[in-house]
C-alpha cells in the first residue's frame, strides 16, 4: 500500500494539504474579513504556542512527523490508559519518533479518527479493525499477540440455572443472554457467529439480548442473575477466576472454537509521512519486543502478551464475513 | 412601651410611618419576639410557648396583616379556609384543596365582605380592595378572641372600610378585643373606644376616642414628634 | 351598607377543564408506560449484592496518589471544556434568543415558529451524538467538546432566554415604545433588566450542566473526568468511580456556590455612597470568568484555524454524503416507531420518577428562610449533598447498578434516567421553594396552622407552578438523555442509534437522528401546552 493507491481510492484518510493544495483556496473571501481571520488566528496561536493540546492531537499537517497512536483494550483499560506512557516511550525509542498517545475509549470514535487520519496506529479489536481497514483504505494490519491468533470466548452462566458445562449452545436460547459491547468481536460478533452455527437466533433470546458494554459487567450481571447467561473473552475470565473475583454464582458453560482477534493496524497515510518502510519497522519493533528485557517487558504485560507476532490482512477475513452477515460491516 | 388591651376594647393604634405600629401588631401576635420585656397575649406569654399550645395561643389571635399574606395562586375558598388552618388536621387540610370543606361557612363569611360571588376564583385575578376582603373573610372564618389589623382598609372606599372594621370589631363586642392600625383619623374616631398614638416607638398618646377629634389625630399624622 | 348587602349567590366551583385535561392525560401517559414496563417479575432480590458493592464504595473511594493525580489534571481538562462550552452557548444563547423571542416576532406568528423548529435540530441531538459526529469531521481536535456543548446548549439556552424575556412584565417596554424609543433600547432598559436574576441564574446552572456533559464527552476521547470515569466504570472499580464522581460533584458545587454568591450580590447590591460604585464581589466574577476563558483557552490549545480548514471541509463532505440521502427502507422505519414508543414510555416513567421524588424532597432540600431548628438545617444539607451525588453519578452507571436489581427491560433504565434526573429536578424545585414568598407560610403559622398546613396553603401552591414548569422542561432532556441508558435491555432509540453507529450505517443514522428531533420537538410542543395551562 503506498501514496499513489490511497489517492486513487480517494480515500479521506489522506491529510489534504499535501495532496490537494489547489483545493483549499477560497474563491472570494473579502479581504477585510481574510485579515480579521488572519488576525485572529495570529493571536490565538501565539496564545497557544508552545503548547499541544491536552486532548488533541496537533495539527496533522504540523511541520514535526509525530506519530498518534491508540487502543482500546477489552481488559483493565485503565491500566493500559493510564500507563500509556509506557508505551509511548518504547516505540519512541525503537523507533526514533515522536509518538503521542491519544485518549479514546468508545469504538466507533476510534475507527472514524483512524479513517480521518488523526489516529496513525491503533490496537484494534478484530472486528473495529475491519471497520476501520475497510473505511481508510491502504491500512495495514502489523502485529497480534500471540494469544490473538487462537482467542476464545467463554459462555457464561449464573449457578441457579443448573446448566452443567456442556458444548451444546441451544440451552442458552431460553435464558436472558447478554453480550458485552457492542462492538467488541470476542464478546459479541465471534459468540453471535457460533450460537448461530449451534442453531440459535443470536438476537432471539427472552426479552432480546443486552448489551453490557464491557466483560467485567458481563461477569457482575450473570452474577447477579438478572441475566442468566452471558459470554465474554476468555482472557479477563481468566484473569478474573485467578485473582479469585469471580462471584461464585458465575461457571463457565462452554468456550469458542479459535479466532483472531486484536491487532495493530497502521493508517495509509503513515508510510508517506514516516518513510515506506514505516510498517516493516513497526512490524520488527513488536515482535522483537522480549520478556526477558524489563522495559519490553512492561509493555508486553500492558497488553497481556507473551510477544507480538506479525499480522496478516487476511487473518480477519472470516471476520469481515461474519460482521457482513450480522449487518455490523456494511 | 407599656400597653394594656382589656376585653371588649376597641384600640386604634395611629402614629407616621416608622413609628412601630407595625412592630408593635407582630410582637402581639407573637411572630417577632421582643427585644427586651414582656409580653402577654390572653393571659399567656407566646414567646415560652411550643409545639402545640403555641399554637392553641395563636389560633385564638386573628391578624390581618399590612401586605395581606394571601397566596395568589390558590383560589379564595382556600385562602378563606386558611382561617381554620388552626384547628383542623393535616389530612383534612390537605383533603380540603381537593374537596373545599365547610363550604357554607366560607360562603357566610365571603357574603359578609361582598364577594360570596367570587369564591372559585384566583386569588391572584382579585383586586387589592378585593384581597382586602378575602383577608377580613379568613379572620371571620377563624373567629379569634383578638384582632390585630394592619390597615385593614387601606384600599376600601368609605362605605366598605366602614362595614370591614364593624366586622373586625365583631369578637371586641363579645368580650374579645380589637387592636387596628389605622391612618384614617375618622374611621378611628368612628368605631374605635380608645386610640392609641406612637411616636418612635414610644406611646405618646393614649385617650379615649371621645375625648379626641380629627384635628387632633391629623395634627397626629402631620408632623412626626 | 345597602351597597354591599349581598345577594344570596350559589357559585359552583368550575374545575380548570385544561389542567385536569392535562392532569387526566399525565395519569394516562404515566399508567401506560408502566405497563409495558412492570411486565410480570421485575425485581431481582439476588443482585443486591452486586448493587452493595457499588454503593459500599461510596465510603471507601480510591484515594491512592497517582490516581489523584490523574484525576487532578482530568478535572482541569473537564473544567476547560465546561467554561468554553458554556461560554459559546451563552454567546449563541442571547443572539438566538432575539431570533426566537415572541417580543421580536410580534405578531408574525409564523416566522416565530419557524425560528423555533430550526433551534429544535441541534437541540434535539444528545451532546454525545454532536461529539461522536464533530469527530468525524474535525478529528482528535479540542474544539469537538467545546462544540459538543456549546451547539446544543446554545439552542437550548436560546429558548430560555427567549421565554424569560417573553414572560416578564411588558408594562415598562411598552411605555419605553410609547416614548418613542427603539425596540432593541426599550428592550434593553424595559425587559433585560427583569429578567436578569432569571438569566444569571440560568447560566450559572448551565455552566454546572456544561461539567456534568463533558463528562459523558470524555467517552469519546475529549478527555477530562469522564474518560477516567469511564475507564473505571469499564472494570467495574467502584472505589475509583466514586472518587471520579466526588470530583465532579466537588466541581459541580463550586458552580453552585459561585452562581448564588453572583446571584445574591446582583439581586441586592450593596448600597454604596453618592457614586456609581462597582461591587467588588461582581468585579472579581467577571474578571475570574474571562480569566478562565482565556485560560481553558491556551489549556486546551484551541486553534480557530482548524474548524476551516480544508480537511474538516473534506471531512464534513465525507459524513454527509455518507448520510444523505437518510436511509428508509421498511424494516427500518417500523423499527423507529417501535422504538420511538419505547423511549417515550421511558422518558415519561423517567420524568414521573423524578417529578414525584422532587416533591417529596424540595421542601426539606429548601434553604429555610428565616431562623430554623439545627436538625433542620443539617437534614437540609444532607438532602443536597445527596442530590448533587445523585447528579453526579452519571446515568450509564445508574443503569447499570440497577440492572443489578431489576431485571432487563424499560423499568431499570426509566428508573436511572429518573434517578439521575431527580437529582437535577429536587435542585430545581428547592429553588422554587426558596423563591416563593415567605409572608403567607408565616401568616398561618401566627394563626395557628400545623407547619404541614402552612406548607400547604402557603408554599405548595406557590411552588408548584414552576417546579411542574421544571420538570415539563427537563421531559425533553430526558427523551434525549434515553441514549446513554438504552443498550443495557431497555431498548429506545439510543439503543437503535448506538447499533446504527456501530456498523457505521450512516444512512441509518440519519434516520434515527431525524425521528430523535421529531420525538424532541413533539415532546417540545407538548410540554408548551402543559405549561401555558399551568399558568
Amino acid at each position: 500500500m503506498d501514496r499513489r493507491s490511497a489517492l486513487r481510492s480517494g480515500s479521506p484518510g489522506v491529510q489534504p494539504s499535501r495532496v490537494q493544495p489547489s483545493r483549499v483556496q477560497p474563491s472570494r473571501v473579502q479581504p477585510s474579513r481574510r485579515a480579521f481571520l488572519a488576525g485572529t488566528a495570529l493571536a490565538l496561536a501565539t496564545a497557544a504556542c508552545g503548547r499541544s493540546s491536552p486532548v488533541g492531537a496537533a495539527s496533522p499537517a504540523g511541520a514535526t512527523a509525530t506519530m498518534r497512536i491508540g487502543a482500546i483494550p477489552d481488559q483493565d483499560p485503565e491500566v493500559l490508559q493510564r500507563l500509556h506512557g509506557t508505551v509511548a516511550e518504547s516505540l519512541s525509542a525503537a523507533l526514533d519518533l515522536d509518538v503521542t498517545y491519544s485518549p479514546v475509549t468508545d469504538y466507533a470514535a476510534a475507527v472514524s479518527l483512524f479513517r480521518t487520519g488523526d489516529l496513525d496506529l491503533v490496537w484494534f479489536g478484530g472486528l473495529t479493525g475491519v471497520q476501520a481497514r475497510l473505511q481508510a483504505p491502504g491500512a495495514q494490519p502489523i502485529a497480534q499477540r500471540d494469544i490473538d491468533e487462537s482467542f476464545h470466548s467463554v459462555f457464561v452462566v449464573n449457578a441457579a440455572t443448573g446448566l452443567a458445562a456442556s458444548d451444546d449452545l441451544r440451552p442458552l436460547a431460553g435464558l436472558r443472554f447478554t453480550y458485552g459491547s457492542e462492538t467488541s468481536t470476542s464478546g459479541r460478533l465471534m459468540p453471535a457467529y457460533f450460537l448461530q452455527q449451534a442453531g440459535v437466533d443470536p438476537q432471539g433470546f427472552p426479552g432480546g439480548p443486552g448489551f453490557s458494554g464491557s466483560h467485567d459487567a458481563t461477569i457482575a450481571l450473570v452474577a447477579s442473575g438478572t441475566y442468566q447467561a452471558g459470554v465474554l473473552n476468555e482472557q479477563v475470565w481468566t484473569s478474573r477466576s485467578a485473582e479469585g473475583s469471580v462471584d461464585p454464582a458465575v461457571v463457565q458453560y462452554a468456550r469458542t472454537p479459535g479466532y483472531h482477534d486484536y491487532h495493530w493496524l497502521l493508517g495509509p497515510q503513515a508510510p508517506p509521512r514516516f518513510g515506506g518502510d514505516v510498517a516493516e519497522r513497526l512490524t520488527g519493533y513488536f515482535t522483537g519486543l522480549s520478556a526477558d528485557d524489563p522495559g519490553d517487558a512492561a509493555v508486553l504485560e500492558l497488553f497481556g502478551a507473551g510477544s507480538f507476532v506479525p499480522a496478516r490482512a487476511s487473518d480477519y477475513d472470516q471476520i469481515e464475513e461474519i460482521g457482513r452477515s450480522l449487518g455490523l460491516v456494511s | 412601651m407599656d400597653l394594656t388591651v382589656g376585653p371588649a376594647e376597641r384600640v386604634a393604634v395611629v402614629g407616621a410611618s416608622g413609628a412601630g405600629k407595625s412592630t408593635l401588631l407582630a410582637v402581639a401576635n407573637g411572630a417577632v419576639p421582643p427585644s427586651s420585656g414582656s409580653v402577654e397575649v390572653l393571659g399567656q406569654d407566646p414567646a415560652v410557648l411550643r409545639g402545640p399550645a403555641l399554637r392553641r395561643l395563636r389560633a385564638r389571635v386573628g391578624t390581618v396583616h399590612q401586605h395581606l399574606e394571601l397566596v395568589g395562586p390558590l383560589r379564595v375558598v382556600h385562602n378563606v379556609n386558611a382561617g381554620r388552618l388552626g384547628s383542623w388536621s393535616a389530612a383534612r387540610a390537605a383533603w380540603s384543596l381537593v374537596r373545599p370543606q365547610g363550604l357554607p361557612e366560607v360562603l357566610g363569611a365571603l357574603e359578609r365582605v361582598g364577594l360570596a360571588d367570587r369564591v372559585f376564583d384566583r386569588t391572584d385575578t382579585l383586586s387589592g380592595g378585593q384581597r382586602q376582603r378575602v383577608a377580613v373573610a379568613r379572620l371571620l372564618l377563624q373567629d379569634p378572641e383578638l384582632v390585630l389589623a394592619d390597615e385593614p382598609a387601606s384600599a376600601l372606599d368609605p362605605v366598605l372600610a366602614g362595614r370591614v372594621l364593624e366586622l373586625l370589631a365583631g369578637p371586641a363586642s363579645r368580650d374579645g378585643a380589637l387592636l387596628a392600625a389605622l391612618h384614617d383619623p375618622a374611621l378611628a374616631l368612628r368605631h374605635c373606644d380608645r386610640v392609641v398614638g406612637l411616636s418612635a416607638g414610644r406611646v405618646v398618646l393614649d385617650a379615649p376616642a371621645a375625648a379626641l377629634t380629627v384635628a387632633d389625630l391629623a395634627a397626629f399624622y402631620g408632623a412626626p414628634a | 351598607m345597602t351597597a354591599v348587602a349581598a345577594r344570596p349567590v350559589s357559585p359552583v366551583l368550575r374545575r380548570d377543564r385544561r389542567r385536569w385535561g392535562w392532569g387526566l392525560a399525565a395519569l394516562v401517559a404515566v399508567g401506560w408506560s408502566l405497563l409495558a414496563a412492570v411486565d410480570g417479575e421485575v425485581v431481582n432480590p439476588a443482585g443486591s449484592v452486586q448493587f452493595g458493592r457499588f454503593a459500599a464504595a461510596a465510603l471507601s473511594p480510591a484515594l491512592d496518589g497517582a490516581f489523584l493525580g490523574v484525576l487532578g489534571t482530568a478535572a482541569l481538562v473537564t473544567v476547560a471544556y465546561a467554561v468554553l462550552g458554556t461560554v459559546l452557548a451563552l454567546v449563541l444563547g442571547a443572539a438566538g434568543a432575539v431570533l426566537v423571542a415572541r417580543t421580536t416576532w410580534g405578531r408574525r406568528r409564523l416566522g416565530w415558529a419557524a425560528a423555533r423548529g430550526v433551534l429544535a435540530v441541534p437541540r434535539g441531538l444528545h451532546e454525545a451524538v454532536w461529539g461522536l459526529l464533530l469527530v468525524n469531521v474535525l478529528g482528535l481536535d479540542p474544539w469537538v467538546g467545546v462544540l459538543a456543548i456549546g451547539l446544543p446548549y446554545g439552542a437550548v439556552t436560546a429558548k430560555v432566554f427567549a421565554d424569560l424575556l417573553d414572560e416578564v412584565p411588558r408594562g415598562p417596554y411598552e411605555a419605553l415604545l410609547a416614548q418613542g424609543s427603539g425596540r432593541t433600547a426599550a428592550a434593553l432598559y424595559g425587559l433585560v433588566p427583569q429578567a436578569a436574576g432569571g438569566l444569571l441564574s440560568y447560566a450559572f446552572y448551565r455552566l454546572e450542566c456544561a461539567v456534568r456533559s463533558a463528562v459523558v464527552l470524555g467517552l469519546i476521547g475529549a478527555g477530562g473526568l469522564g474518560y477516567q470515569l469511564s475507564l473505571s466504570f469499564a472494570s467495574l472499580r467502584w472505589p475509583e468511580v466514586w472518587t471520579a464522581v466526588y470530583a465532579l460533584a466537588l466541581l459541580c458545587l463550586a458552580a453552585d456556590v459561585a452562581g448564588r454568591a453572583v446571584r445574591r450580590r446582583v439581586a441586592a447590591p450593596r448600597r454604596g455612597a453618592d457614586v456609581l460604585s462597582r461591587d467588588r464581589v461582581l468585579t472579581a466574577a467577571v474578571a475570574a470568568a474571562l480569566a478562565g476563558v482565556v485560560w481553558s483557552w491556551w489549556f486546551l490549545a484551541l486553534s480557530p484555524a482548524s474548524l476551516v480548514s480544508a480537511r474538516a471541509r473534506e471531512q464534513a463532505g465525507y459524513v454527509l454524503g455518507a448520510a444523505w440521502p437518510p436511509a428508509a427502507d421498511g424494516d427500518l422505519l417500523r423499527e423507529v416507531v417501535r422504538q420511538s414508543v419505547v423511549t417515550v414510555q421511558t422518558s415519561v416513567l423517567a420524568i414521573a420518577v423524578a417529578t414525584a421524588g422532587a416533591v417529596l424532597v424540595a421542601g426539606v432540600a429548601a434553604r429555610p428562610a428565616g431562623r430554623s431548628a439545627r436538625g433542620r438545617r443539617v437534614a437540609g444539607s444532607l438532602l443536597r449533598a445527596a442530590l448533587l451525588l445523585v447528579r453526579a453519578v452519571p446515568a450509564p452507571v445508574w443503569a447499570l447498578v440497577l440492572l443489578f436489581v431489576l431485571l432487563p427491560g424499560v423499568l431499570p433504565g426509566a428508573l436511572a434516567l429518573g434517578v439521575y434526573t431527580l437529582g437535577v429536578l429536587g435542585r430545581l424545585a428547592a429553588e422554587a421553594v426558596e423563591e416563593a414568598d415567605a409572608r403567607p407560610r408565616t401568616a398561618l403559622a401566627a394563626l395557628g396552622a400545623r407547619p404541614s398546613g402552612g406548607w400547604l396553603y402557603g408554599v405548595a401552591p406557590q411552588a408548584a407552578g414552576p417546579a411542574l414548569a421544571f420538570a415539563l422542561y427537563r421531559w425533553e432532556v430526558v427523551v434525549r438523555d434515553t441514549l446513554l441508558v438504552g443498550l443495557l435491555g431497555a431498548g429506545g432509540l439510543g439503543a437503535l442509534l448506538a447499533s446504527r453507529l456501530a456498523a457505521f450505517d450512516w444512512a441509518a443514522v440519519t434516520t434515527v437522528l431525524l425521528a430523535t428531533v421529531a420525538l424532541t420537538l413533539a415532546v417540545d410542543l407538548v410540554s408548551d401546552r402543559a405549561r401555558r395551562a399551568l399558568r
